[in-house]
């Protein structure tokens, strides 16, 4: 349905995007902060023009860069909901969401009750908690019945437990829609309790596209693991480890020989787990974390790998011990 | 004891003592501002203004410059409009050029604008030759007051109506592009009404000064006679006290517009 494969020129660097989207489909892009998640919705919403290749939906083109071409926002089936809710000030919380052309208030009223604004339908947007006002844009988006809605980290500036529900009334409005939605994010829990698929960028490009579980367990490249929950980096002549804390268990003594070994010098709690921290040995300069539910006493030894335990030669691609 | 020191609630001395002051100086301001329209209404028996204005023709100024106000403002919110939403939006190539063009009649003296337009589109010039075309006549005609107001008024009307505009947000414009609206759209549902309480102060601003405009109507525009220029002549011919209740009449024909327009943009302001 959404076929894009394009480049937009930015100031640091270029930012691409090589997707193939079906009907329905819900794909997360995971990274950090300027690593070019923004810029690729825009793009996509028609927001910026593309230096590269083109955007198809259904398809029509929508934008290319050559021919120069770009179907104006709004007028593509793609629906944005970005992190700042823009809800017109001047206008009730119905008549924001009845705002798109053709809304009938029939329908506006509906989508406000599903997602339980019903009693707020004629407060002002200055009046609103966080999680209202992105509901009601949520609502507002919802009533242009795009082919594809992005979100741009839409509930990042809310607290988890309520970013989360919301990310989940997102599902629930596009169950059995034929509304493919592409979320923007840089919270892995969120882009796993949302997505069946994860694209993980950096600076402008692709890592790795792939199982939301299968990104965290089998990490393609060094750039992706810190993003999946892995800490980093533990040091050896040309190469680098990183182990994920919650992935990395202590093999037994009768475990064939392990990846790394460490000698515990701390623990501490965290939840209702406790986190080790271990000197690494076997020439492994650093020291790193896991997870376990007893304390262990220091200076124990443990064995580990390779679940959870990655190393990758100093091009940040993945190798043997 | 010793401890941190703890600092003492309510509020110190030295704050009672500024707030004072300033609300002392406030109050000058106030008054001085506020003096002269004070003193009109002390100066002023209803009589001698009933007598002034029942003489044959003593309202024909106020219909003057009512109507070349009214042609004035509808031609500045035609054409400065725009101008104001480009130059906020800077959208505009050279926008200090287009600035400075804005400002100039504002700082310019009155007096050398109107000395200035004769020179630009008085009969003797290829302006004033094209206009006579057109059965129109830029000196000391109805024509040449509109000309002389637009001039006085304008760039009120432009610098506020950018600030206005500029308080609009552009992410909410591109909220309703993304939504589907077209520019125009947008345009009417969003950004004139977010920005139309400061439209409103502007055009307040801007109908006060058209309204009132006499330097450069003195030297382009004598005839026909608006208020302005009946005050001035008045004062000329018979003096001070026969001029004041047409200043009355000005007063209360310029005032009502921008107070009214005022306070509702100030109430506007505080629902959004």
């Amino acid at each position: 349905m959404l076929a894009a494969d394009f480049e937009v020129r930015r100031r640091s660097f270029p930012v691409g995007l090589k997707l193939h989207l079906s009907a329905g489909e819900k794909v997360a892009v995971l990274g950090r902060s300027g690593a070019g998640k923004t810029t690729v919705l825009e793009a996509l919403a028609g927001l910026l023009p593309l230096s590269r290749g083109q955007i198809r939906l259904d398809g029509a083109l929508l934008s290319s860069a050559r021919p120069r071409a770009i179907v104006p926002p709004g007028r593509r089936g793609v629906g944005l909901l970005r992190q700042n809710p823009g809800l017109f000030p001047h206008l009730s919380v119905l008549d924001n969401i009845r705002y798109p052309e053709g809304t009938t208030s029939a329908s506006a009223i509906a989508t406000a009750e599903r997602l339980g604004l019903g009693a707020l339908l004629k407060a002002r947007p200055r009046t609103l908690s966080g999680g209202e006002a992105q509901r009601a844009a949520l609502a507002r988006v919802l009533q242009i019945r795009a082919r594809l809605l992005c979100l741009d980290e839409p509930f990042s500036s809310l607290d988890r437990p309520l970013g989360r529900q919301l990310l989940e009334l997102v599902s629930q409005e596009l169950q059995g829609s034929r509304t493919a939605a592409l979320l923007v994010t840089h919270q892995l829990d969120e882009a796993q309790a949302f997505a069946d698929r994860l694209i993980v960028i950096d600076r402008g490009m692709m890592l790795q596209v792939g199982d939301p579980r299968e990104v965290v367990l089998h990490p393609a490249v060094a750039g992706v693991v810190e993003l999946v929950g892995y800490r980093g980096w533990l040091r050896r002549g040309r190469q680098q480890m990183a182990v994920h804390p919650e992935l990395a268990h202590p093999l037994s003594e009768l475990s064939p020989a392990p990846t790394v070994s460490g000698r515990v010098v701390g623990a501490r709690p965290q939840g209702a787990r406790f986190e080790l921290e271990l000197e690494a040995g076997g020439g492994w300069q650093g020291r790193f974390h896991c997870l376990v539910d007893e304390p262990l006493a220091n200076g124990t030894t443990l064995g580990f790998g390779p679940i959870g335990v990655r190393v990758f030669d100093d091009r940040g691609q993945p190798t043997d011990v | 004891m010793i401890g941190p020191r703890v600092p003492t609630l309510g509020r110190a001395p030295a704050t009672r003592a500024t707030t004072l002051l300033a609300l002392v100086g406030a109050g000058i301001v106030w008054v001085a501002l506020l003096g002269p329209l004070i003193t009109l209404f002390t100066q002023l028996s209803v009589s001698s203004v009933v007598r002034a204005l029942e003489r044959p023709g003593a309202l024909q100024p106020l219909v003057v410059s009512v109507l070349a106000s009214l042609v004035a403002l509808a031609v500045i919110l035609l054409l400065g409009t725009p101008l104001a939403y480009l130059l906020a939006r800077g959208r505009l190539p050279l926008p200090r050029l287009w600035e400075v063009g804005v400002i100039l009649p504002l700082l310019t003296p009155p007096l050398v604008v109107g000395l200035l337009l004769i020179f630009m589109v008085g009969p003797a010039t290829p302006i004033g030759a094209a206009l006579s075309h057109l059965n129109l006549t830029a000196s000391d005609t109805f024509f040449a007051l509109v000309i002389a107001e637009i001039y006085e008024s304008v760039p009120y009307y432009v610098l506020g109506a950018e600030a206005a505009f500029a308080s609009v947000d552009p992410e909410l414009e591109q909220a309703a592009a993304l939504l589907g609206d077209r520019r125009w759209r947008t345009w009417r549902r969003v950004t004139a009404p977010l920005a139309s309480p400061g439209l409103a102060s502007a055009l307040a601003v801007t109908w006060a000064r058209a309204m009132g405009a006499f330097g450069a109507v003195l030297i382009i525009a004598y005839h026909p006679f608006g208020l302005p220029m009946q005050i001035w002549a008045t004062l000329q011919e018979t003096g001070l006290s026969s001029a004041l209740p047409y200043a009355l009449v000005l007063l209360v024909v310029a005032l009502p517009l921008p107070v009214a327009a005022y306070l509702w943009s100030a109430r506007a302001r505080r629902r959004l």
